[in-house]
């Protein structure tokens, strides 16, 4: 009685354990390798690999693979790769259809009526995923994080406090402790230009402000991008509209799309020339104006 | 004591809401104004005029179904996994040698079906022309495809492919659908009107054959017959739920062998950038479901669509037009009841109550097709039903005029007074 109960139990317990996950590379781009029991071997299209290996990406190669035949994920930066820690995408949404449903059908009473264009502030919630500290100082989550290229663009932020001198620090992101540039400025904020000859293109900084003599902890992402990686998204960003459009039009559609990749600098250029090449257009004055306010650009 | 008195308190509010609804369910008037929405769709509907050309509403939706929500929205494939028995290798933009290389190699990974999805319409380079032939001569579980048309006798015939001869196996690539639209349906057969026995079958009804003969006999049963393709999987940039390889890969040697041997592989044109509408239909797995849209697949992801049906005997059934009507007179009747009870008893609440009721049973009803056909496949058509509940309101108010003239006229019983409203 005593083993029924216990292969019983460790039958529900097996059936209980998850299923170990097989990625299969579906494709691939340069050199590509697996270790797998200590053997490492170069991989093929349909090869089967189980959680246990070990993909390793040489400089300029790309491997897509399948999870449980379900998810499809890219890697495409080089390194050694467990991917026993790609867990996350394996998980399939089995979300019922009566519960899809609700949600598509609240979703579509709920939405606005007009274009994404036509409402900027209502499409552009693409902030940062965390909040960090609590402090006198606010800085809009719209400044974390940004990506910056070229540009005039103020960093700003508001003060909860009376005080009337403010410090701004940049940190590398070796070490976020200690900055290596602090400056003192007595407005809400400071423009990119100061600031931008401290720093080398393609790589990534943290910003603060805080009360002079006093501490803030919530450290803003600042990427300082390659004028190649910048022209390229542009030139992306250019090339999906295939029919006819208008110079104003594109400038326009180029700035909110910067804008929601976070080029904030870039964008305000766009959205300035978009309202200059068609000044009777009131959406592209209107959207230049809401821009200029929610960045405190004076 | 108050457990008993909210008890009966929820009682009483069940059986006066169950009241409103049938208080007036077995009136003749409640019968006879459900009997007119009817007559006003028959007349409306056989009208010689197209009242819809300028109704923008009408136009947007020429083309749409309510079960393609639940293909773009509703992420019915989420969950889908890869098809393993289908393997698609893009001939890109190979030419006629190219495409010969292609076959050469994939025949050597030996897959159990290879099924060329491109028509030659004729002859172009010699020698590239020869290379090609002799390559689909020489593998004889290569699939050829063809597209039908009908000569001046209104024979049907195999054209499109130079290469085609009686020896090898083909089988038609066209959809009964126009280009513009989206494609929902496809023949497995068809049969010559005057030589019944003279018939085609459909590309991937040819690779049935081949793959899985026992499958193939069943599907000869559904010669003529429009048949629902239940789409499953997609093939996108951030979606792959069929095996895809590039052809460089293939070429190279870069693919496992097990990935292709035993399977049926499709050879095919493919392309992901969402902007590349070559060879791409409309289908129901559209991101847009209504109104102006580019096409979202590629045509051989189409005939794996189909594969996967046939082969996971996944097929849709579809509820026959009298089921329909019939389900459409009874939430027409029950609805018509519950709003001939405002009208009367409640009128100030009348439109307030209608409009609500008309909100809620739409999104009810478009739930419960999606659920019928999600879960037992069966593709109920809602639109008739939906018609109806929109028409009832106008029609209790016509109703209610010809009720009142029928009794001065001729002594007509109806529960509708003169000037009532």
């Amino acid at each position: 009685m005593r083993t029924l109960i216990a292969v019983l139990i460790l039958s529900f317990w097996m059936h209980r354990l998850p299923a170990q996950n097989q990625f299969l590379i579906y494709s691939l781009k340069g050199n590509v390798s697996a270790i797998e029991n200590n053997k490492e071997e170069k991989v093929k299209v349909g090869k089967l690999l189980s959680a246990t290996s070990t993909l390793k990406l040489d400089a300029g190669a790309t491997v897509s693979l399948i999870c449980n035949e379900v998810n499809l994920f890219t890697l495409s930066k080089p390194g050694n790769y467990q991917l026993s820690k790609f867990g996350d995408s394996c998980n399939v949404n089995r979300s019922s259809l009566s519960a899809s449903y609700l949600k598509f059908v609240w979703a579509q009473l709920t939405k606005p009526s007009a274009s994404v264009g036509s409402n900027r502030n209502a499409y552009m919630q693409t902030t940062g995923a965390v909040t960090r500290s609590l402090n006198d100082i606010w800085i809009d989550p719209r400044l974390d994080t940004i990506n910056y290229c070229e540009g005039d663009f103020p960093l700003s932020w508001k003060c909860y406090s009376d005080a009337k001198e403010f410090d701004f620090m940049l940190f590398n992101s070796s070490n976020i402790l200690e900055p290596f540039y602090t400056t003192s400025v007595k407005k809400l904020k400071i423009s990119i230009p100061s600031f931008i000859n401290r720093l080398k293109p393609g790589n990534t900084y943290y910003w603060i402000a805080a009360v002079k003599g006093g501490e803030n902890e919530d450290r803003k992402v600042f990427n300082y991008v390659k004028k190649e990686t910048y022209e390229q998204l542009l030139k992306k960003i250019k090339s999906q509209i295939k029919g006819y459009e208008s110079p104003a039009e594109e400038a326009f559609r180029t700035a909110f799309m910067l804008e929601d990749a976070h080029y904030l600098a870039e964008a305000y250029q766009y959205y300035q020339k978009a309202a200059s090449l068609d000044s009777a257009n009131v959406l592209y004055r209107s959207t230049l104006m809401a821009f200029k306010k929610d960045y405190e650009i004076k | 004591m108050s457990m008993e008195k909210h008890h009966g308190h929820s009682q009483k509010k069940k059986q006066k809401i169950h009241h409103r609804i049938t208080k007036y369910l077995y009136e003749k008037d409640t019968l006879f104004a459900t009997l007119w929405v009817f007559i006003f769709i028959v007349v409306l509907g056989s009208l010689p005029l197209n009242l819809g050309f300028l109704n923008p509403v009408k136009l947007n939706l020429k083309d749409f179904d309510f079960s393609d929500i639940s293909y773009s929205k509703l992420s019915k494939d989420q969950a889908v996994p890869v098809d393993s028995n289908i393997v698609i290798i893009n001939i890109a933009n190979y030419d006629r040698e190219g495409i010969a290389y292609l076959i050469e190699k994939t025949a050597s990974y030996e897959p159990k079906v290879i099924g060329l999805d491109a028509t030659f319409p004729g002859p172009k380079e010699p020698e590239k022309d020869s290379m090609l032939r002799n390559t689909i001569r020489k593998h004889k579980n290569l699939v050829l495809a063809v597209k039908y048309l009908t000569d001046s006798t209104n024979k049907i015939y195999p054209a499109e492919n130079y290469f085609l001869e009686d020896s090898l196996s083909f089988g038609y690539v066209n959809f009964p659908h126009l280009l513009t639209e989206t494609i929902r349906t496809y023949y497995p057969f068809r049969s010559d009107d005057k030589e019944k026995q003279l018939m085609l079958p459909s590309f991937t009804s040819a690779i049935i054959k081949k793959y899985k003969p026992e499958l193939y006999d069943g599907l000869k049963k559904k010669k003529d017959k429009r048949t629902i393709i239940n789409y499953t999987r997609r093939l996108s940039q951030t979606k792959a739920q069929y095996y895809k390889i590039e052809p460089e890969a293939l070429l190279s040697d870069n693919v496992e062998p097990s990935l292709l041997k035993g399977k049926i592989v499709l050879l095919g044109y493919v392309n992901l950038d969402p902007n590349d509408i070559q060879d791409k239909k409309f289908t129901p797995m559209n991101e847009k479901y209504y109104g102006k849209t580019i096409p979202d697949m590629n045509g051989i992801v189409v005939h794996a669509n189909i594969l996967s049906m046939i082969l996971e005997k996944n097929f849709v059934k579809k509820m026959p037009a009298w089921g329909n009507i019939l389900l459409a007179v009874l939430i027409c009747w029950l609805h018509m009841s519950l709003f001939i009870h405002y009208y009367i008893e409640s009128h100030i609440w009348f439109h307030l109550a209608a409009k609500i009721a008309q909100v809620a049973s739409a999104i009810l009803f478009v739930w419960l097709g999606f659920y019928l056909y999600d879960r037992f496949r069966l593709k109920v058509d809602m639109k008739l039903s939906l018609l109806t509940i929109i028409l009832a309101v106008d029609v209790i108010y016509f109703y209610e005029a010809w009720a009142i003239w029928m009794n001065k006229k001729f002594h007509y019983n109806t529960i509708f007074k003169p000037h009532h409203h």
